[in-house]
């Protein structure tokens, strides 16, 4: 689903959100603090905090369905990814460099916007017992770059 | 709801963008980055509606909508549950949301890309905050209650319509720390604001004009609602959309451009507040800063305030030459001065009066100073009434809501700045003086 190129990007220094929705329509998300592929690069792997997504876990547990964000402040481009088969695994500590190396990354993205440092940390402050890993395997992509482009879907690549 | 939107209306500022959140019919969430959240009340807040995307397709389709907010001040997250109302694509709001998604178009390199089709109207439902660790927010730079409080002290103080004004840009640069600002008055019959005062500029600009409806001051005004933009930005860059103003309604030669209109050429963040009253525009204030994001809620709120109370005091000065005429405090014709002669040269159409091939001034506040200059020259005449001028059939004054009072300050202003030996002074309630300190030769043109 994802080209090389792609699956390079969504590993830079961007601002991960992921959503599911209730059965009511609902929905509820989560910002995600790293993320990695798995399975030969066809599924995805957001790592989130289990205390800010009791209701989006629930929603997941129950649709599999996610919407998955990905925005790189400095340049504005920004993929959405879907998947249907979303599931919840318990968080491997062997994972937590992808989100102590994210971090850096994400902060030469918004320390030139003004942000302090020490707000950009405390928002990606998490403590390994508190963490869940969402993998799915994206079946939709689209461009949400602003623009006359915005909301096209991606080609299907490699 | 356990929290109240008014206490996180930094989170809507879009420094850090909100996520959106919406479903589709078959139950697939979809997500957004949001560039504008507008505050309107605590019970409901507008998203910026820029693109016919999914989102959009979403909410018509009566999706529920949860949005994510943070903090960029304590990184606090919050999580709002959303209920679509309507769209509204003209107006105070659309307007207000239109300039200030100008500046973060322009700050976040999507010039021309953003362009707001409507602004989305949504009952807020919830706020939750979600569990995390916070940084403690840095003090703000002013306790703005604390500046309206003394700054309205201060303004109670006043008994003429000069001291307020002169109060009034005084308290916004001491109490409120805001060093480039001006305070303009509506012309209610020729669509126009003047200004009448101003701070921290080389040039007071004081007589400047500014079409209702162009650029920040002039939307304001047109509107009735407060602008506020926080980035950089050409649209909304009042000296070019002035001057494009004039060229497109063809009037240029009835608005004041022979004095420059103060400002900043650099200014990033820029707001102007209405003055109204009993749904008169009376003025408009416009504070600026070469700073991004220099002027908020908070600030905004406060001049709100600031701009209320000023408004009823200068209506409360306005009437002053209703009261009974006072017997003049001094009739005595004004001895006869010598000296190279002054040449004041008075153009009847459009009003401009000229002192030695000098621009001084032009409009209703020219015909005041021709009145007052032929009324010297003939019977050596000093003493004058605002009633006086009010019934003059020279002058023509626009009927009833005339600002006579605030076209005077301008006058004397104009005349104090021009230093050419010609002066107003406010001798009583309705009542002025003028002097004249050289021979005088008047010429009609």
């Amino acid at each position: 689903m994802l080209d090389s190129d792609n699956a390079a990007f969504i590993q830079t220094g961007v601002s991960i959100s992921l959503a599911s929705c209730a059965v009511d329509r609902l929905p509820c998300m989560s910002r995600g603090l790293g993320c990695k592929l798995i399975a030969g690069g066809h599924q995805i792997a957001i790592f989130i905090k289990r205390s800010q997504s009791a209701e989006l876990l629930d929603n997941i547990r129950n649709t599999g369905r996610v919407a998955n964000v990905f925005n790189l402040p400095s340049s504005n481009r920004t993929l959405q990814l879907k998947g249907d088969d979303a599931q919840i695994l318990p968080f491997d500590p062997a994972d937590l460099p992808v989100i102590e190396s994210h971090i850096p990354h994400f902060l030469d993205e918004v320390i030139p916007f003004g942000m302090q440092e020490n707000m950009v940390r405390a928002l990606f402050a998490c403590t390994v017992d508190d963490l869940v890993t969402v993998v799915y395997t994206p079946n939709a992509a689209f461009t949400q770059t602003p623009g006359p482009k915005a909301g096209d879907p991606l080609g299907t690549a490699s | 709801m356990s929290l109240r939107l008014e206490t996180i209306r930094e989170c809507l500022e879009g420094i850090i963008p909100g996520h959106i959140a919406t479903c589709d019919r078959a139950g697939m969430p979809n997500l957004a980055y949001l560039s504008q959240v507008e505050f309107i009340d605590n019970e409901h807040v507008a998203l910026s509606y820029q693109f016919f995307n999914r989102t959009r397709q979403n909410i018509l389709a009566d999706s529920p909508v949860r949005l994510l907010l943070t903090s960029h001040l304590t990184g606090a997250q919050y999580r709002l549950t959303l209920h679509y109302l309507r769209t509204e694509a003209a107006g105070p709001l659309f307007e207000r949301m239109r300039a200030k998604l100008a500046g973060i178009a322009s700050h976040t390199g999507m010039a021309g890309i953003f362009q707001l089709l409507g602004a989305d109207i949504y009952h807020v439902l919830n706020i939750e905050q979600l569990p995390g660790e916070t940084v403690p927010p840095p003090p703000p730079p002013v306790n703005c209650l604390n500046a309206l409080r003394r700054t309205v002290d201060r303004l109670a103080t006043c008994n003429t319509l000069e001291c307020l004004l002169e109060k009034a840009v005084d308290c916004l640069e001491k109490e409120f720390g805001i060093a480039h600002l001006m305070l303009l008055m509506h012309d209610e019959a020729r669509g126009r604001l003047y200004t009448l005062a101003s701070r921290g500029y080389p040039e007071s600009g004081i007589g400047s004009e500014i079409p209702v409806g162009a650029g920040v001051i002039g939307i304001c005004a047109r509107e009735r609602t407060p602008i506020r933009i926080g980035f950089t930005n050409s649209e909304y860059a009042y000296g070019r959309t002035v001057r494009d103003g004039i060229a497109a309604d063809g009037q240029a030669d009835t608005l004041e451009t022979a004095i420059p209109l103060p400002g900043l050429p650099d200014a990033a963040s820029q707001m102007a507040v209405p003055i109204s009253v009993a749904g008169r525009l009376l003025g408009v204030l416009y504070v600026e800063s070469v700073s991004d994001l220099h002027f908020g809620y908070d600030e905004e709120d406060a001049l709100v305030a600031f701009a209320a109370q000023l408004g009823l005091a200068i209506v409360h000065h306005q009437p002053a030459d209703d009261l009974p005429d006072e017997p003049a405090a001094s009739e005595e014709a004004a001895p006869a001065v010598a000296g190279t002669p002054l040449t004041i040269r008075h153009f009847a159409a459009t009003d401009s009066v000229f002192i030695d091939d000098d621009y001084l001034i032009k409009g209703v506040a020219g015909a005041i100073l021709w009145v007052l200059l032929s009324d010297f020259a003939e019977r050596r005449r000093t003493s004058f009434t605002n009633k006086g001028l009010r019934v003059d059939p020279r002058i023509r004054l626009p009927g009833v809501s005339d600002n006579l009072e605030a076209r005077l300050v301008l006058l004397q202003r104009r005349l104090e700045e021009r230093d050419a030996g010609i002066r107003l002074t406010k001798t009583g309630r309705g009542r002025f003086s003028l002097a004249v300190d050289h021979p005088l030769q008047l010429v009609e043109s």
